[in-house]
C-alpha cells in the first residue's frame, strides 16, 4: 500500500511536469490548443479519482500554483480552483463508483464544468472583469480535459489488468 | 470512512483553501505587481520549464538535422536566392545613408544597434490566455531587466519584459494582452493612439477621435516611443477593421492585426536599451 502511494506521488510529480513541458511546447506553436485542453487540470482529474481527496486537494494545490506561475492572473486563483477539484473529484469518487466508462466520463466532465464554473466565478470577483471566452472555444476545454482525463484513466486500468493477469 | 479520517480530509481541506484565500487576498490591492512568493515560485520552476524545453527542442533538433532531411535542398536554394537580394537592399540602404552619414558615424551606429539586441528563445507560454505572455531563456544575468522591448525575427514588437524576471529567465507581456499599452502611429495617416490588447488574436487601438479623418485597413502602425518603453518606429500591427465606438462616441473603434505570428515566435530580439539610449 505504501509502495503504491509512493509510487502515485513520483507519477504524479512526473505529470505535472509534464503538463509545465505541455506549455512550454504546445503554446508556442498552437495557442489556440491551449484555449480548449487544460493539462493541469487532466492531472489533477486523474490523480484525485485514482487516490482520493487529500492527496487530490494536494496535488490540486500544487498544479494549480504552477499553472498561476506561468500566467499574468492573479496568483492563487486556479490554485484554490484546482484544490477543490482535487478534493471533491477524490471524495466523490470514494463515494460512488465510477469506475465504467460511460459514469467515468460523465463524472469527469461535470467535475471539469464545476471548475471552469469556479475559476470564471472565481476570477470574476478576484478582477472584477468578464473571462476572455475567445469566441466560444474555451467551453469546449471542459470536454476535452474530461475526454484526455478519462482517456488516461482507461487506459491506466487497462495496464492495471494485464499486469494483474501476467501476475 | 473513519470519523478522524473525515476530519483530517475536512481539515486539509479547510487549510489549503484558507491559504489560496489569504494568498489571492494579499495579492489584489497590488494589481498587477507580483508578489514576492511568486517570484519566488517562479525562481524555482522556470529552470524546469527551461530544462523541458531544452529536452524537447534537442529532440527536435537531432531529428530534422539528422533524419528529416527531405526539402532541405530546395530551402538552401530559397535561403540563398533571399540572401542574394537582401545583401542587395542592405547596399542600397547603407548607400542611402551614407549620403547623411559619415562612415564611422554608420559603424559606430550599426556597433551600438547590434549591441543593444539579445536574442532569447521562448520556452512557455501563458497558462490561462496564451495571448498574454510568455517566458523567454534569458534573466537578468544576461543583461535583461523589466520594461526592454521585444520583437519577433523579422522585428515586429512581440511585447515587453515585466516582473518577474529571475537570473535566466524572463516573462514578456505580449501587446495582445488586455492591460499592455503601446504608443503607436499610422504610417501613412499619422494616427496616433495607444495600442492596447484583448487577450485575443486581435488588439485595438484606442483614443482615436471620431472627428480625426484617415486610416484605412491595412495601414500599419508603428511605435512613436513616447511612452519610454519601445523605441520609435518599430511595427507593431496593421488596421483590419475601423467603425463606430458605440461606448464611447467621441472616439473611432479600430480594430489591428499584431505583426508578431504566434507560430514563429520561436527565437525573439529583446532590445536591451531604452529609447533615449541613442538609437
Amino acid at each position: 500500500m505504501r509502495e503504491t502511494a509512493a509510487k502515485d506521488i513520483l507519477r504524479a510529480c512526473l505529470a505535472t511536469l509534464a503538463a509545465v513541458l505541455v506549455y512550454s511546447v504546445a503554446g508556442a506553436s498552437g495557442p489556440r490548443l491551449l484555449v480548449v485542453f487544460n493539462a493541469f487540470s487532466v492531472v489533477v482529474l486523474y490523480f484525485s479519482a485514482r487516490r482520493g481527496e487529500v492527496f487530490g486537494a494536494v496535488l490540486g494545490t500544487l498544479c494549480g500554483l504552477a499553472q498561476d506561475t506561468y500566467s499574468m492572473g492573479v496568483f492563487g486563483v486556479a490554485g484554490l480552483t484546482k484544490t477543490l477539484l482535487g478534493f471533491w473529484t477524490g471524495y466523490i469518487s470514494r463515494r460512488i463508483d465510477v469506475a465504467p466508462l460511460a459514469r467515468n466520463a460523465l463524472f469527469l466532465l461535470v467535475m471539469a464544468f464545476l471548475e471552469m464554473a469556479l475559476w470564471v466565478a472565481v476570477t470574476a470577483v478576484v478582477r472584477l472583469e468578464t473571462v476572455n471566452w475567445h469566441g466560444g472555444l474555451i467551453l469546449l476545454q471542459p470536454a476535452v480535459t474530461a475526454g484526455a482525463a478519462g482517456l488516461l484513466a482507461a487506459a491506466g486500468r487497462r495496464v492495471a489488468a494485464r499486469r494483474a493477469r501476467g501476475a | 470512512m473513519a470519523l478522524g479520517e473525515k476530519r483530517r480530509s475536512a481539515l486539509v481541506l479547510a487549510g489549503l483553501a484558507l491559504f489560496h484565500v489569504v494568498l489571492i487576498s494579499v495579492q489584489v490591492p497590488q494589481g498587477a505587481e507580483t508578489s514576492v512568493f511568486e517570484r519566488a515560485v517562479f525562481f524555482v520552476t522556470s529552470p524546469v520549464q527551461r530544462l523541458g524545453a531544452a529536452a524537447v527542442s534537442g529532440a527536435v533538433s537531432v531529428w530534422r538535422g539528422y533524419f528529416d532531411l527531405r526539402r532541405v535542398r530546395g530551402e538552401n536554394a530559397a535561403l540563398k536566392r533571399e540572401n542574394f537580394f537582401l545583401r542587395q537592399d542592405l547596399r542600397f540602404l547603407e548607400d542611402r545613408l551614407a549620403l547623411f552619414r559619415s562612415e564611422a558615424e554608420i559603424e559606430a551606429l550599426l556597433k551600438d544597434f547590434r549591441g543593444t539586441v539579445l536574442p532569447a528563445r521562448v520556452i512557455g507560454v501563458d497558462s490561462v490566455n496564451p495571448y498574454q505572455s510568455i517566458v523567454i531563456d534569458k534573466g537578468r544575468l544576461d543583461g535583461v531587466a523589466k520594461d526592454m522591448a521585444v520583437c519577433d525575427m523579422t522585428g515586429a514588437l512581440v511585447g515587453r519584459t515585466i516582473e518577474p524576471v529571475s537570473l535566466k529567465e524572463a516573462m514578456v507581456q505580449l501587446v495582445t494582452d488586455k492591460d499592455s499599452s503601446v504608443g503607436v502611429v499610422s504610417a501613412a495617416a499619422r494616427l496616433t493612439g495607444s495600442l492596447a490588447g484583448r487577450s485575443g488574436p486581435r488588439c485595438e487601438l484606442r483614443y482615436v477621435l471620431a472627428s480625426a479623418g484617415g486610416g484605412e485597413a491595412g495601414e500599419e502602425l508603428l511605435t512613436t516611443g513616447t511612452d519610454r518603453i519601445y523605441p520609435a518606429g518599430i511595427r507593431v500591427g496593421r488596421i483590419v477593421g475601423i467603425e463606430p465606438n458605440a461606448a464611447s462616441p467621441i472616439f473611432r473603434r479600430i480594430v489591428v492585426e499584431p505583426s508578431f505570428r504566434f507560430n514563429t515566435l520561436d527565437i525573439v530580439a529583446v532590445l536591451a536599451a531604452g529609447p533615449g539610449d541613442g538609437r
